[in-house]
């Protein structure tokens, strides 16, 4: 029995060395001295004095602080209310019963099929109708509602026992009051799943963003990556663009560092893939 | 979830710009080259803003060409058109096909001008690509054109003059046979999308062809003995001659590889000049892309246009600033912040740019070779239809087709995607 579990950790071992390369050659160019060439650039061993310099000429070049606030109010904003559309539509789907609901369902998960991009002109003319062009709000408004989010929230209700509702029902609770008291708390690992796949897709979205937003004032942080990585006829800073990277990547990765157990539970627990 | 609500007036608070008796334009603006000159940007339309009380812009970064042209495309439509956008001098065409953007005759005329008066002090190599049908749809305002780059210790460690770099094929070809070693290559182009087009039509002109019907927007010249000669040349020096990488190489990495001493020879644009000259350790030097029959280029770059659906008063605001941007004295400083050439002749009669030029003798060389310097290729769907030629090269430098299969095929996708426009167009007959 040892032996085999010694080659799949080996094995193991060796995965994730490789997907985490591009990981480790991010942090280690970040701290480079150079920027630009040099043979060493592309190498993954970190023989050099660490400087900070591309940190520094990357918080010159944009203005972080104002990203980083922009891209939370965004990414968190989103999930704050999807949260509430996301139960109440899953707890009708799950729970209620009115006609037509299998159909409504359906053209609900329909909605996953589309690829976004052919979205991008008529959601943003009703932006622009709404009064919301150029806005953070703007950003949010089309992900308020999620086809995913509400198909994962009735699975997960559907898989609690009818027990529960029925105990409380008995003890005099409203639907409210028994989808807020029951059913949420027994849902969390669902929310906890869905809350970091919306994050980080809103977090690391591009397009959506550059085409709804226009004063500096309230660029996000992708955004503003894009100014070191989408120059092609120059040359590329890659220490600049490593410290970039990383800037914009560290606080998930810090979320995700800390909240690691439960989001790995939560993953387990709703059957999901990350 | 009170605090949702005081987010979103956060969110509101942020954008709600007072609100003045100025008119208020958005400007685009892609960044091509690098971060830096993102900030560079917006401080110029910062000194235009301090500098006048009527018209407020914002400069808005939007990412690439590509991007740039979705979301003025995507604004326009919503009904919130910007007042001026910089785009790739090779979207013109397209975008005037296509209904988005307008034309600039009645502002110049407004003004007792005409457009070859106002063109005038604009390189002739630019014309074209400011014009469609004989009116005026952009102003030229960053341009450039590819360059041999070369690196002078290699040249020397080869026993080459390292003052004669190649001018012809045949000289490339000499010259980057003896430079190749084994720790560099004597040869790099930078070969993906978009840079690829453009080099292609460098080498397809150095060979005596044309690319492109100039006039027209439905005709492309791929397969064509000039192309075919073109798309050989790539070939035979990866595979016969043995000097070029095999593979795709994008245009950073072979930047990077330059730097790194990894390739000593290597077409790019003018538009790095900046770049290389800020990161190059080592002594390099510049001169005009070898040619087999004659000396020519395509000019790359971008102009100020203006979309569909602006409101009288933005327009005319859009229009004095886009005249204050491509005044002789802003282009001039643009240029020596960037490295691309200045698109007006008078920017280099400038003290400053007398100056600049004595510092800085390579950024002479581009201005040396625009007597050559040609259109840019542009047609109805410029982008697919340069992706046809561009697919083809790629699958010739991945050693998976021959020079002379793949120009054929890229010939047949190109027609396809045009036969629409020529449907409506050229075949169109009584």
């Amino acid at each position: 029995m040892r032996r085999p579990s010694l080659i799949i950790g080996g094995l193991m071992l060796v995965t994730a060395f490789f997907w985490s390369t591009p990981f480790l050659w991010t942090l280690v160019a970040s701290f480079r001295p150079q920027s630009a060439g040099g043979i060493g650039m592309a190498s993954l061993v970190p023989d050099y004095v660490p400087t900070l310099g591309h940190f520094k000429e990357a918080f010159e070049t944009g203005d972080f602080g104002v990203y980083y606030v922009n891209t939370a109010i965004v990414a968190f904003g989103i999930l704050a209310v999807q949260i509430v559309t996301i139960s109440l539509a899953g707890y009708a789907f799950a729970r209620l019963s009115f006609p037509g609901r299998d159909f409504i369902f359906y053209v609900f998960l329909l909605q996953l099929m589309l690829v976004p991009p052919i979205l991008i002109v008529p959601n943003l003319r009703t932006i622009v109708d709404l009064g919301l062009y150029g806005s953070l709000l703007g950003v949010m408004a089309p992900y308020f509602a999620s086809a995913f989010g509400t198909f994962l929230m009735r699975q997960t209700f559907r898989q609690i026992p009818r027990d529960f509702e029925e105990a409380a029902v008995i003890d005099g609770a409203h639907w409210w009051q028994t989808l807020w008291h029951v059913l949420l708390p027994m849902a969390k690992p669902g929310l906890i799943a869905f809350s970091l796949v919306s994050l980080m897709a809103h977090w690391n979205e591009f397009l959506w963003p550059l085409m709804v937003l226009n004063e500096p004032s309230t660029q996000t942080l992708t955004i503003g990556l894009a100014s070191f990585a989408l120059g092609t006829e120059g040359g590329r800073e890659w220490g600049l663009l490593a410290a970039g990277t990383l800037l914009v990547m560290f606080p998930l990765l810090a979320l995700f560092a800390v909240f690691q157990r439960q989001f790995v539970n939560s993953f387990m627990f709703a059957g999901l893939k990350g | 979830m009170r605090w949702l609500s005081s987010l979103s007036a956060i969110a509101v608070a942020l954008v709600a710009g007072a609100a003045q008796a100025q008119t208020k334009i958005d400007f685009f603006f892609p960044v091509p080259v690098d971060g830096k000159l993102a900030k560079e940007m917006t401080r110029l339309v910062k000194v235009y803003n301090d500098s006048q009380k009527d018209i407020a812009v914002t400069a808005v970064y939007t990412g690439s060409y590509d991007e740039t042209k979705l979301k003025a495309q995507a604004a326009a439509n919503a009904g919130k058109p910007p007042g001026l956008v910089l785009m790739s001098a090779n979207f013109v065409l397209d975008l005037k096909l296509a209904g988005d953007i307008v034309s600039l005759e009645p502002l110049l005329k407004a003004e007792n001008t005409t457009r070859l008066k106002f063109l005038d002090d604009f390189w002739p190599a630019l014309w074209a690509n400011a014009t469609v049908d004989g009116e005026l749809y952009a102003i030229p305002f960053q341009n450039s054109t590819p360059l041999l780059y070369y690196n002078k210790e290699h040249f020397k460690a080869a026993g080459l003059d390292p003052e004669k770099p190649p001018q012809t094929w045949a000289e490339l070809v000499d010259a980057a046979k003896k430079l190749s070693t084994a720790e560099h290559t004597g040869f790099g182009l930078p070969e993906g999308y978009d840079y690829m087009g453009w080099i292609m039509e460098a080498l397809c002109l150095s060979n005596g062809g044309r690319y492109y019907n100039e006039e027209y927007g439905g005709e492309v010249y791929y397969d064509t003995p000039t192309m075919l000669g073109a798309v050989q040349f790539v070939e035979d020096l990866v595979f016969k001659h043995r000097v070029m990488q095999q593979g795709v190489v994008e245009g950073p990495a072979l930047s990077t590889n330059f730097l790194a001493g990894k390739v000593s020879m290597m077409l790019l644009s003018t538009g790095s000049l900046s770049f290389i000259r800020d990161n190059m350790k080592q002594a390099y030097g510049v001169a005009f892309v070898p040619r087999n029959l004659r000396n020519a280029v395509p000019i790359g770059g971008g102009s100020l246009v203006m979309f569909k659906g602006l409101a009288d008063d933005q327009k005319a605001a859009a229009w004095k600033f886009a005249k204050w941007l491509s005044s002789t004295e802003t282009l001039g400083g643009w240029s020596r912040f960037t490295g691309y050439f200045a698109p007006r002749k008078s920017s280099y009669d400038t003290a400053e740019m007398k100056d600049f030029m004595a510092k800085n003798p390579e950024a002479k060389v581009a201005i040396e070779q625009l007597p050559y310097a040609k259109p840019w290729f542009a047609t109805y769907q410029t982008v697919a239809v340069r992706k046809a030629l561009e697919d083809e090269v790629q699958a010739v430098l991945n050693g998976k087709k021959k020079a002379a299969q793949a120009v054929k095929d890229a010939q047949k996708n190109a027609d396809t995607l045009m036969k629409p426009y020529a449907d409506q167009t050229a075949l169109k007959v009584p």
